[in-house]
């Protein structure tokens, strides 16, 4: 088990830079899942914690010592990619037993971690089957228990589970969680599908273009995210965002999104320090935007223009001025296309976004 | 503008049926979506209204003209696919023009640029008229190819899969264009595809394919809230519903021997009978107190809410909750249903005991 830490790294292949400027501290216990979209630097960033890249500046720390110069199998690390990498012609016993054989460790030993490791993955029962022999969650299984048999210092996996079937993938994934509840293993897992990250992560770090944008809980990435770019990448459908025209009156601050004849009314102590001269941006989740059939105080009339009935929940969109919102609504709740609704934002759910920079306002950037 | 109806189709490619004896009917100015898992028929539906297959059995009728025996060029239809097809050296007028500058059509310049710009214009691609078509982005890509189908103005749009190589961003914003261009254009669109979201959101009517039968037409609502039969009850809605084999007795449906007993607004089905439940994962409700008690196997965060996968002796069953809700995994949790909208299908035939008979 170990602490592991990032700092400064920088990767260039040829003239391309894969990692800018990384600094990240995994803690001892933790499972943290790296998120981004293709090319976004999350395989690098995992493979040169595990020595397969190595880094072109910064250093790497495992449990305080400095490992970017070391090889791979010299920082006790293991590693479960897409790809099983069973060995075809040995058995499941012999593919987990394979790291123990080149540290040299006794027969009755051996017996014993792949036993254990055989257990907890409930695969004790194919232990002398061939991985042909075996389905595809069954291999993964046995990937992992290589992976795990050494007692490594951390796992590392690069999306294991991305290759299987949805009914596969839920079943899997809930294994992963709980084999690292149980073991309490430092865990680094890559993966593009946000839904994974958020259903496994004690922490995301979600990567684009080399650069890390937001290091947190599902529940932080999701309610604060820190710049534009979380706050589309996270949750479908994807956060309404729009520029905003903020104007103070006596006892509110009215928020407009463009050519709207109405504001939003939002209390001052809600826009998280966005000041009416500023230029800034709304952002709001479809959950946030909120229809009435009747007007109430604050509420904005507005006109539906499309509607996604999804069986369980529809997503309304409304038309404001020249912009348009996505709602989610109960199934049915409007009617069709073209009807008068009312709109009012959740002032607890806005958040509001420095058009120049893209970050998240108030939000301690 | 058409309609369109095919009549007994079937098709065999060698010693295997795609189609069998299929009946459609599409009503002009309808955004129909066909729905199947891959191998269910739904391309070849599709080629076979293009032209692009010729049926073994059966009729293709379009605006009441049988036009079995055309030809793919003299139906009139456009057809769009999920790989664009452009030409990548042209730009992107230059493709759009392409269909136009067919000698048989014999249009003049103006009416063509005119054709061009106005396809541009519902597409929102004008300022993007005069670049390469290699240096534009998938999403982009995509409305060039169905602008190069618009110009043409064609009586019926076919679709095949168009969305499904976007990233999840783009699909979203496109499915929401698509359906403001179908009624911009009032044609009739044939659109098809595996994934149900696009199927339920997208469609005025969603037909289910399953091995070459079509199994249910209907509006998605239709299909979501009485589907014909397991398979259908299946296609849409995700989570999937949750089907459980058990039998009636006095109102109530019991479960894995007892594990779970819960009341049922019973229309069909008599006492003892051998059923499947089928409850969709928003009516299960967690409350404490609630009859059933269960373990939560697996917690799916989706950040508006959580889908928990419930295990109940050899049962799994998945819910929704909100996504405020603090739940761990292995915590045992109750849970109840709404009576009313549990559904009973047959045992051995997977029948919708409501609309069968």
């Amino acid at each position: 088990m170990a602490k592991i830490e990032l700092r400064n790294i920088q990767k260039f292949f040829g003239p391309v830079q894969v990692i800018k400027d990384l600094n990240l501290t995994i803690e001892d216990g933790e499972f943290v899942v790296m998120l981004g979209q293709s090319g976004c630097g999350k395989t690098t960033t995992l493979r040169s914690i595990a020595g397969l890249e190595s880094v072109t500046s910064g250093q790497i720390f495992i449990d305080g010592e400095e490992v970017q110069d070391r090889t791979a199998s010299n920082r006790d690390i293991a590693f479960v990619f897409q790809s099983f990498s069973l060995y075809p012609h040995m058995t499941v016993y012999e593919n987990i037993a394979f790291p123990l054989r080149a540290v040299g460790m006794s027969k009755a030993d051996r017996d014993k971690a792949v036993r254990e490791v055989a257990g907890i993955l409930k695969i004790t029962n194919l232990l002398s089957r061939r991985p042909s022999a075996l389905s595809g969650g069954d291999m993964q299984r046995v990937a992992i228990g290589r992976a795990l048999v050494r007692h490594p210092k951390a796992l590392l996996m690069d999306e294991p589970i991305g290759a299987l079937d949805a009914k596969l993938r839920e079943q899997m994934r809930a294994e992963i969680k709980r084999l690292h509840i149980s073991r309490g293993s430092t865990s680094v897992y890559v993966t593009h599908d946000q839904i994974e990250a958020m259903s496994l992560a004690d922490r995301i770090v979600i990567m684009h273009d080399g650069i890390l944008q937001q290091i947190g809980t599902p529940e932080q990435v999701y309610l604060q995210p820190s710049n534009l770019f979380v706050a589309q990448f996270v949750g479908s459908p994807v956060m309404n965002v729009a520029p905003v025209t903020i104007k103070s009156t006596k006892d509110n601050v009215t928020v407009s999104v463009p050519g709207a004849t109405e504001g939003f009314r939002i209390p001052a102590s809600m826009l998280n320090g966005a000041k009416t001269s500023e230029n800034v941006s709304l952002g709001i989740r479809s959950e946030g935007v909120e229809l009435q059939h009747r007007k109430g105080k604050d509420d904005i009339s507005a006109v539906t223009t499309n509607i996604e009935p999804l069986g369980s929940h529809d997503i309304v969109d409304v038309k404001i001025g020249d912009t348009s919102l996505r709602a989610r609504t109960q199934s049915g709740f409007v009617k069709g296309e073209g009807e008068k609704v009312f709109v009012r934002i959740d002032p607890a759910q806005a958040h509001f976004f420095d058009n120049n920079t893209g970050l998240a306002l108030g939000s301690g950037n | 503008m058409a309609n369109i109806s095919l009549q007994g189709i079937t098709k065999r490619f060698g010693g295997n049926t795609a189609l069998k004896d299929l009946d459609l009917e599409i009503a002009d100015g309808e955004f129909f979506v066909l729905l199947g898992q891959t191998g269910a028929g739904k391309t070849t539906t599709l080629r076979a209204i293009a032209g692009l297959e010729k049926p073994d059995a059966g009729r293709v009728l379009i605006d009441g003209q049988d036009v079995t025996g055309w030809n793919a060029a003299a139906r009139d239809v456009a057809l769009v696919l999920q790989q664009y097809s452009l030409y990548p050296r042209l730009t992107v007028r230059g493709n759009l023009e392409f269909p136009l500058k067919a000698k048989i059509r014999r249009m003049d310049k103006a009416a063509i640029d005119k054709r061009v710009e106005d396809a541009a214009r519902v597409l929102q691609i004008t300022p993007l008229l005069e670049r390469k078509v290699e240096r534009l982005s998938g999403g982009e890509m995509q409305r060039v190819s169905i602008g190069r189908a618009i110009v043409r103005e064609p009586r019926v749009f076919l679709m095949d899969e168009p969305l499904s190589a976007l990233d999840a961003k783009l699909r979203e914003a496109l499915r929401v264009e698509l359906k403001r261009l179908h009624s911009e254009l009032g044609a009739t669109f044939l659109f098809v595809t595996h994934d149900q979201v696009e199927a339920m959101s997208m469609g005025d009517k969603i037909g289910v394919l399953n091995k070459g039968h079509l199994v249910q037409t209907g509006t998605p609502m239709e299909i979501y809230e009485r589907p014909r039969n397991t398979f259908v009850a299946r296609s849409v809605g995700t989570p999937a519903m949750n089907l459980l084999a058990g039998k009636l007795n006095k109102g109530n449906a019991e479960i894995g021997d007892g594990a779970i007993t819960l009341p049922v607004k019973d229309r069909k089905g008599a006492a003892g009978q051998e059923v499947i439940f089928g409850i969709r994962p928003e009516n299960l409700l967690l409350e404490t107190g609630a009859p059933v008690e269960a373990r939560v196997f697996d917690i799916e965060d989706h950040g508006v809410n959580k889908i928990l996968a419930l295990d109940i002796g050899r049962n799994r069953l998945h819910t929704v909750v909100p996504g405020k809700l603090k739940v761990e995994l292995d915590e045992v949790v109750r849970f109840g249903w709404r009576p009313e909208k549990v559904l009973l299908f047959d045992r051995q035939t997977g029948e919708n005991l409501a609309l069968a008979g």
